[in-house]
């Protein structure tokens, strides 16, 4: 059963069309790609499945329900989480606390709860807090919870992006080129994080990237989008051997 | 050597130009009559003994002195002959000045048709009383003797080369006093944390019993103050939405005591406690209605839309078409006050307990809202508002909420003034209130809860004790802002997040973050 699937998703800017009639289909449980060279419409296509851009044709569903009109908030509750390829933590907030922002659909307290400091509210404060000390445990930054965000090095940095996309315990995390700007040991670290979200949480997972061994690494099903459409899917070994997408991102006469 | 020299000559004549400046103002005069009072000289400015200004002058030359020569301290006699150039420039421009204003007098031209400060006796006090020629000269003389001897000084507090190392030193010193010894180690020893509150509200609690009249309505006037800044701080230090409209919720809340209590120009003369209660309601209320229209908007824009809105309400309140009904300019007079058991709470002393009560009241809401779940959410839209809605945080409700609770103290504390002054007019809700309160939270530290009471008291409560610089405190305002976003731009006492967020020597933060949602596609 697909868990996201978009239908003839189609995204234009002024008289360029980002995305074009675009349509994807992610299973539940796996870990698809999605690839294309620089401007080819991935983030926006991101973009549009978590409402920050409304599509301006086709539909997305999810869990077989139609997300279009929600906003990115609406969005988020129902259960899709994603990172960000320039990463945005909230770098003045503790790495704790990035977290426990990320948990926010999750949790109930409102005002009044905060400010009379109820049981109800304490308890989940505290039930809130071990939650977010386990994901910053999963991730591997043990003992740095009361750091603040924006003093991480890049590789924690990314990797405390992850934990608070997971910490409201989405459906599915949408990941943009999580292995930006890193080495290539950092590079398969990633690598099995990602592998293990999804063996031991069950997350499923779609990703943006441009690093090839990453994802041929690790994709089940590879989508590739060229200036805004799709121009093929299939394997790992199949997008390998395809002429077109090949060309695509050597150029023309190179296949 | 000629460099440095030209440099000291430049900054001398930046110093000149200031100090010229300053005593246009007549803030010269002012602090030398400060001073007289302080050391019992002769009343300085009536009986034109001057001795004050020349202790003004005198340390004024001794600061500028010493600031010059700290551009090289590596070689002693460059150093004393670079401050005497300085104190030269400086001299040269005070008693230029000094020269021109005392000849324009010889010459019998009325100078007070141009700046009210000079008078003829002013001049008179500028010239130290005597001739024209001897004044100058002293004046010239103050600046360099006392430039080279505040280049002496500073060389002998700082050994040449240990200079830079012990300034490094003295900063450490005045962190870890400030930092690390005291709030590190009241850390580790929470029971000492809560014997240190004790003591303070002791001294919170008895400080009314000791004080007197004038006083406790001063102290009342600084708590409410505290308040607001309580309540603003939420606004714009946790959520990040700049208000300068805040002052429209006091009024709010000012006027619904008023008119709720006192007998004119409604006949509605409730009990001042569901009346309290009333006002923070509807100062909250109005807080939502305003936000309604206004939250779609982000930073500067938001900003003057509030500004607007503070200044229709205080021209609503003016207004006589709103005079049957809010008084006119006027105002609401015979504001009932409140009581206890048939006791009457309505003395200067009452006021300020129940301004006390409110503000630890206030303290322990803040805290608490601070580490809950919607505190996190407004710091969250505070650092980046797309980001925020990703994490599924509704930022239209969460604004509005930032905005209510803003608004509700905001009432509260316009309750309470309007109730102890038995008296609201316009002319109490003013722009400046909300400037105020903005700049007392920035000049304490945003976002600090401590940062707001230092702040509140250095902005609200010092014109109070220094009641002769008191038509300088616009100029005091901004000089302060100015000097503390250079110095100090996380304000006198920061919350630690923003003090480890703008002192933070990490060079690994990530990029800087350009577009509005990831740019690539």
């Amino acid at each position: 059963m697909s868990i996201l699937e978009t239908r003839n998703v189609t995204k234009r800017f002024g008289g360029l069309s980002a995305v074009d009639r675009v349509t994807v289909e992610i299973p539940e449980g796996s870990i698809y790609s999605i690839i294309g060279p620089n401007g080819a419409g991935k983030t926006t296509l991101f973009n549009c499945i978590t409402g920050f851009y409304p599509a301006d044709q086709g539909d997305i569903l999810f869990l077989d329900q139609s997300l279009m009109g929600l906003s990115p908030d609406r969005i988020t509750q129902r259960g899709i989480s994603r990172t960000y390829q320039n990463i945005r933590l909230f770098p003045a907030m503790t790495a704790l606390e990035n977290i426990l922002v990320g948990a926010h659909p999750r949790l109930k307290s409102n005002l009044v709860d905060a400010f009379l400091h109820t049981p109800r509210q304490r308890t989940e404060e505290k039930e809130a807090l071990e939650k977010a000390q386990d994901l910053l445990n999963f991730v591997g930054l043990k003992g740095k919870g009361d750091l603040l965000a924006s003093g991480l090095p890049y590789g924690e940095q990314r990797r405390l992006e992850m934990a608070r996309a997971m910490a409201n315990e989405p459906k599915i995390i949408l990941l943009d080129e999580p292995t930006a700007g890193m080495n290539p040991n950092e590079s398969r670290s990633m690598m099995r994080f990602i592998q293990n979200l999804r063996d031991e949480l069950g997350i499923t997972i779609l990703l943006i990237e441009h690093d090839m061994k990453v994802v041929m690494g690790i994709s089940e099903f590879i989508y590739v989008l060229d200036f805004g459409q799709l121009i093929a899917k299939g394997t790992p070994e199949e997008i390998q051997k395809n002429p077109q997408v090949i060309e695509s991102y050597l150029g023309r006469g190179a296949a | 050597m000629n460099d440095q020299l030209k440099e000291n000559a430049r900054s001398g004549l930046i110093f000149g130009v200031v100090i010229l400046f300053l005593m246009l103002f007549g803030l010269t005069t002012t602090l030398s009559d400060i001073i007289g009072d302080l050391f019992n000289l002769p009343s300085q400015t009536r009986t034109g003994n001057s001795s004050g200004l020349m202790v003004v002058l005198a340390l004024i030359a001794l600061w500028t002195g010493s600031r010059a020569s700290s551009a090289d301290r590596s070689n002693f006699r460059n150093g004393l002959a670079g401050s005497a150039v300085t104190g030269f420039v400086v001299g040269g421009i005070v008693s230029g000045f000094i020269l021109l204003v005392g000849s324009l007098d010889a010459a019998n031209v009325e100078m007070r048709d141009y700046l009210a400060q000079l008078d003829r006796q002013s001049v008179q006090f500028l010239l130290y009383g005597r001739s024209l020629w001897v004044g100058v000269l002293i004046t010239l003389c103050i600046f360099v003797v006392f430039g080279i001897l505040g280049a002496l000084l500073s060389y002998f507090f700082e050994t040449r080369q240990a200079g830079v190392k012990l300034q490094t030193q003295y900063l450490k010193i005045k962190e870890s006093f400030l930092d690390v010894s005291f709030v590190a180690r009241l850390r580790e020893h929470p029971q000492a944390k809560w014997i240190l509150y004790g003591f303070l509200l002791a001294i919170v609690l008895v400080m009314p019993q000791m004080l007197g009249k004038y006083w406790n309505y001063a102290m009342g006037t600084v708590g409410i103050y505290v308040l607001m800044g309580l309540g603003l701080n939420i606004v714009v230090g946790l959520a990040g939405l700049l208000d300068l409209g805040y002052v429209a919720f006091f009024a709010i809340g000012a006027y619904t005591a008023g008119l709720l209590t006192s007998p004119a120009p409604i006949t509605i003369q409730w009990n001042f406690w569901p009346v309290l209660i009333i006002s923070i309601m509807l100062a909250a209320l109005a807080g939502i209605l305003l936000g309604i229209p206004v939250l779609r908007m982000r930073g500067d824009y938001l900003a003057i839309v509030t500004l607007g809105f503070g200044e229709i309400i205080r021209v609503l309140i003016r207004s006589d078409m709103m005079a049957p009904y809010l008084g006119g300019p006027q105002g609401v007079r015979d504001i009932a006050g409140p009581s206890i058991f048939g006791l009457s709470l309505a003395t200067e002393k009452g006021y300020l307990y129940m301004i006390i009560l409110a503000i630890l009241l206030t303290i322990l809401f803040t805290t608490y809202l601070q580490n809950s779940r919607v505190g996190r959410a407004w710091m969250a839209m505070r650092e980046d508002e797309t980001v925020a809605q990703a994490m599924g945080i509704n930022t239209l409700t969460y604004k509005l909420m930032a905005f209510a609770t803003g608004a509700a103290f905001a009432g509260l504390g316009g309750a309470l003034f309007a109730a102890r002054n038995q008296y609201t007019g316009p002319a109490d809700h003013t722009l400046m209130v909300s400037v105020n309160v903005l700049c007392l939270i920035i000049v304490g530290g945003m976002g600090s809860i401590p940062g707001v009471i230092i702040g509140a008291f250095v902005l609200k409560g010092l014109p109070e004790i220094l009641r002769e610089l008191d038509q300088y405190r616009l100029l005091v305002f901004g000089a302060l802002l100015v000097i503390m976003m250079i110095i100090r731009p996380e304000g006198i006492w920061p919350a630690p997040r923003r003090k480890m967020e703008l002192h933070d020597k990490n060079l690994d933060g990530p990029p800087p973050q350009t577009s509005v949602v990831g740019n690539e596609g």
